[in-house]
């Protein structure tokens, strides 16, 4: 390879990286991981509000457990529905490939597929607590600024994650990260035929179980854009979960205490 | 040459430059979806280390209107006919109490207030109470625990046919729809001591139900008793189960189960696995010595009095027990359109076969409605509803429900039960909608087709209507 010829990639490698390419891909999704989750078991409650057509429409709550699975370094959930009284007490648990939907009005666990942990309010909180390092393969497009949910722009990382392995509920997701801090801005999250399903604006930094965390996402309904959700995080707790939680068996011994 | 090579990673930076500038508003564009009402943030008020609070219970009143047309069929149905219409308040409740951090209580029931074609008024027929649930638990180790009371024991991953839930039989009270999902939840527990322990991806469940009332007749719409928690119906057997399941690998977690009552033994298993994103397979099984349909129907119908015990029957008897297993099969798939479709595949080998079949219309056609013989037939599929088994040996099973269809808040389900011998079928349509958190609506229809010597052809009930309106507390 002549000089010249290498000259010019090698500026054209350090013009497109931009200061934060000394962390791959990869270190950057999962440092974002850890921004958007502690490593120890928690809890947290997510007030879920729909607005569909630009006005509110419904509000649902959920209790989530969540406890990091060593294998796999994807978090196991259970989540209970507090809110609307209809729905009040089901409970979803989603554990890789072991997903269990009970209702405490047949007092039966029916399993479900990953699609269907994707119908429901109980999907967005599993959404939230995704460790995407864990079942994505990340590239780096580009950097670039774009606006955040309070239309602040933002130095990111526009990060393209390919799913990696079949735990991954979808088949791939855009995600923009900001530079230095690691803070989630935006995802994007593609099914498997490359339709765009659902876009997350992250907001509302703040201190929550030891580091600045987002509180608050909105959720784009990109199928139906007329729907938009909010999911509100709150009264946060380091819990212990013991193991025996994630299986179907537990599911109606579930108790908030 | 060499200049233009040096131009490259300028043009090239200068291509990425203008790519991300065209992105740019492209993406910040996708703010323009927030509605204006989401735009400020919710106010901080998430102080760390509270718990949440979880509701109760449920609490919900529904009035439910049901209309039906009659068909008439081959062999005539013995008085009292079905109603053509049914009018139902009901108040469900269902609330646990943490009377200690080891100790709770549950209560599950339901108060109807009635009215109908074939109910007189006022009457204590008017005013029913169903007490499905009322045990104490306690957890005396960490995850072992020991319940005691009326409590509903179920078992399965099937929808349409439960071969392992062992404790569904004559459980059923006044549903308001076939729907097998709904019967799950219309019924009455069973009087029984608990004991499970959970183990990190394994469970073992032991329980066991005294006899504590003597057998009864069917209960037919118009002598149920208004108080009585009805033990007769969960009770007259001394029975017990034994279930375990284990996580061999994979979330890959088998039910096996062992049942025994003073009159059989039975032996269960039931597994449900992911195959994919969308799918989900399961089987169910359960076998046991036992008799036919017919012949159970015959003896417990002659033991409780409604059939006399010296007549002959009108069809074959066989008082040969033998191997008889009880099979569901089926698949869900899930879209993206969130649409859950469920297929199965159900054996009752207990049940009617075709020459069955053939020898149950060919003894009922053309008796008077007021025959013995006509009782008896129709009293041998009265036992098989109030057994939660379907008469015939082999049926298909297609149920779909799809989650804010074609609007956001309305739930359309249906089903299909379709006899594989003769080919009539069940047909039942639901659609809910949810007007807000308190209040919700919804219709059903329900279809019974086929030929007149057919399963469901010869059923009194062609179509029935029931419309709803539920207010949630």
């Amino acid at each position: 390879m002549r000089p010249s010829i290498s000259i010019a990639c090698l500026a054209l490698a350090l013009l497109s990286a931009g200061p934060g390419f000394a962390q791959t891909a990869q270190e950057i999704v999962a440092a974002t991981d850890k921004v958007r989750n502690p490593a120890q078991p928690f809890r947290t409650t997510i007030t879920l509000t729909e607005y569909v057509a630009g006005r509110e429409r419904d509000r649902d709550a959920l209790a989530v457990f969540s406890k990091e699975d060593p294998a796999t370094r994807q978090y196991r959930n259970l989540v209970q529905y507090l809110e609307p009284p209809r729905d009040a007490g089901k409970r979803v648990l989603l554990d890789g490939h072991s997903l269990w939907f009970f209702d405490p009005d047949s007092k039966v666990s029916v399993r479900i597929s990953p699609q269907q942990r994707l119908i429901g309010q109980a999907a967005i909180g599993d959404i939230l607590t995704v460790n995407l390092a864990a079942d994505y393969a990340a590239t780096i497009v580009a950097t670039e600024k774009i606006d955040d949910a309070a239309r602040q722009p933002r130095q990111c990382w526009h990060l393209d994650l390919k799913a990696a392995d079949d735990l991954a509920v979808y088949s791939r997701v855009e995600y923009w990260v900001e530079v230095g801090s690691f803070y989630p801005i935006k995802g994007k999250f593609y099914s498997d035929s490359g339709r765009l399903l659902k876009i997350l604006y992250f907001r509302n930094f703040a201190e929550r179980l030891g580091a600045i965390r987002p509180t608050e996402q909105i959720i784009i309904d990109a199928v139906d854009t007329s729907l938009v959700t909010t999911a509100t995080l709150g009264e946060f707790a380091f819990q212990e979960i013991p193991e025996a939680w994630f299986q179907r068996d537990y599911l109606p011994r579930l108790q908030i205490k | 040459m060499t200049v233009r090579m040096r131009l490259l990673p300028l043009i090239g930076a200068a291509l990425i430059g203008a790519a991300a500038a065209q992105q740019k508003p492209d993406e910040n564009s996708d703010l323009e979806l927030i509605p204006k009402a989401a735009q400020a943030p919710a106010p901080a008020s998430n102080a760390e280390g509270s718990a949440p609070t979880a509701a109760p219970g449920k609490i919900y009143l529904e009035n439910a209107f049901t209309q039906s047309w009659q068909q008439s069929g081959l062999v005539p149905i013995p008085p009292p006919q079905p109603p053509d219409w049914q009018e139902r308040l009901l108040l469900d409740v269902r609330k646990d109490w943490r009377l200690a951090s080891t100790v709770t209580l549950a209560y599950s029931g339901r108060v109807n207030l009635r009215a109908g074609q074939d109910l007189s008024f006022p009457s204590h027929e008017n005013a029913t109470n169903d007490l499905r649930e009322a045990y104490a638990s306690w957890e005396p180790l960490e995850r072992t625990y020991v319940d005691a009371g009326r409590i509903n024991l179920k078992s399965g991953v099937a929808l349409g046919f439960n071969p392992t839930d062992f404790f569904r039989t004559r459980a059923v009270v006044e549903p308001l729809s076939v729907d097998p999902v709904v019967l799950r939840e219309d019924r009455l527990g069973t009087l029984m001591v608990r004991t499970q322990r959970i183990w990190a991806g394994a469970s073992l469940t032991a329980a066991f139900a005294p006899a504590a009332a003597s057998r009864s007749p069917i209960y037919r719409n118009d002598n149920l008793p208004s108080l009585n928690p009805m033990f007769d119906r969960t009770n007259a057997l001394d029975r017990f189960v034994l279930k375990g399941n284990a996580d061999i690998g994979g979330g890959f977690s088998p039910e096996l189960l062992f049942y025994r009552d003073t009159e059989q033994t039975r032996w269960g298993m039931n597994v449900a696995q992911s195959a994919g994103q969308s799918v989900v397979a399961y089987a169910e099984w359960s076998g046991g010595r036992s008799a036919s349909l017919i012949d159970d129907a015959l003896r417990f119908g002659r033991e409780t009095g409604t059939l006399p015990p010296a007549a002959p029957s009108a069809l074959p008897e066989n008082a040969l027990q033998g191997f008889q297993s009880q099979l569901a099969l089926g698949a869900s798939y899930a879209t993206q359109t969130r649409i859950t479709f469920n297929l199965e595949y159900h054996f009752y080998q207990a049940g009617f076969s075709r020459t069955d079949w053939n020898n149950w219309f060919r003894a009922g056609q053309g008796q008077p409605n007021t025959s013995p013989i006509a009782g008896e037939l129709w009293y041998i599929r009265a036992y098989a509803v109030d057994q939660q088994v379907p008469v015939s040996r082999h049926s298909i099973f297609l149920r779909a429900d799809w989650v804010d269809a074609f609007i956001p808040k309305l739930e359309l389900s249906g089903f299909a039960d379709v006899d594989a011998q003769d080919g009539s079928r069940q047909v039942q349509l639901t659609a809910d909608y949810v007007l807000s958190d308190a209040w919700t609506v919804g219709a059903l229809a329900l279809v019974n087709s086929g030929g007149q010597r057919s399963d469901f052809g010869s059923l009194p009930q062609g179509v029935s209507v029931l419309l709803k309106v539920a207010r949630y507390f």
